[in-house]
């Protein structure tokens, strides 16, 4: 039997509260769930009986959805062509390297990165290795300088890191990635833009490995260190 | 020079063989920084003899 409501109800003093009656309120209201497994399993999973329009929420996904007869519809708020905020970590004091773990996995397949804020303790070039792999990182590099407009490029050539991928200085930190398939076992690919006195630099990375990666390491490359400053990573919505 | 390392939230001080690889890493940014530098004087240099721009430069080459 679905759990349809027929009525809406008006007790009156000394009524009797029914089983009926109580599990009707319970289950027609917004359930809330860890997941959809737990929440199909909640309503008799296969053997389910649902009005139309019955309602719940999902903590893992942190939507509601109701129900269309057949399936579960999602509400909102869409996931749909969204950034999704997947961790945030704030850069420590006079740091050298900082590691994020758990930043990747089967969720998103591409990533966007930020930091903002924060300082360098001198002009610094800042790198990024996938956390755990010290080969196989191609990138070319293209400065445009602002004095002349003439661009220069250099480049990594299977080298220890991309290395150049941001920058950082005594007023900020210039950080902005857009990272390709790092959880996949697949090359990983990576376009970042930042800025340093003299320059707007486009950077385009390659990392030629088949292996799932987690995290990402950003460091200085010993040209100083960074304080402050907040890591942001998020994941593009596949759906 | 001592580095620090930071993973998530734990700050530590770097062990002998990172400071050996930032070390190793500091090198050869710097060597790679100096041939871009140099590379690109040497190109402003080169357009500035020849009295063109770099776009004057790219349509002369065709």
């Amino acid at each position: 039997m679905a759990n349809t409501q027929t009525t809406v109800p008006l007790f009156v003093a000394n009524q009797v509260l029914t089983a009926a009656q109580q599990n009707a309120s319970a289950g027609t209201g917004v359930p809330v769930f860890s997941t959809s497994v737990t929440r199909d399993a909640a309503f008799g999973g296969s053997n389910k009986a649902l009005a139309e329009g019955q309602l719940c929420y999902l903590e893992s996904t942190n939507v509601v959805q109701y129900y269309d007869g057949a399936a579960w519809a999602t509400v909102g708020p869409t996931t749909a062509s969204a950034l999704v905020l997947v961790k945030t970590q704030t850069i420590g004091t006079s740091v050298t390297s900082v590691a994020v773990t758990d930043a990747f996995s089967a969720t998103y397949d591409n990533y966007f990165i930020t930091i903002n804020g924060g300082v360098g303790s001198t002009d610094i070039n800042l790198s990024t290795i996938l956390t755990g792999s010290t080969a196989n990182y191609y990138q070319g590099r293209f400065a445009n300088t602002y004095s002349t407009a003439n661009v220069s490029g250099g480049a990594d050539n299977n080298g220890s890191s991309w290395s150049g991928t941001g920058t950082a200085n005594s007023s900020t930190i210039f950080f902005s990635m857009t990272i390709n398939q790092p959880f996949l076992a697949k090359y990983t690919f990576a376009s970042a833009t930042y800025y340093n006195t003299t320059a707007a630099i486009l950077s385009l990375n390659e990392h030629r490995v088949n292996t799932s990666y987690t995290g990402f390491t950003i460091g200085t490359n010993g040209m100083g260190s960074l304080t402050g400053g907040t890591i942001r990573v998020y994941g593009y919505a596949i759906s | 020079m001592t580095y620090k390392i930071q993973i998530d939230d734990l700050v530590r001080d770097a062990t002998d063989e990172e400071t050996a690889t930032i070390d190793a890493q500091k090198a050869v940014f710097a060597t790679q920084a100096k041939a871009e530098a140099d590379k690109a004087k040497a190109k402003a240099a080169l357009l500035d003899k020849l009295g063109i721009t770099a776009d004057e430069a790219a349509l002369l080459l065709g």
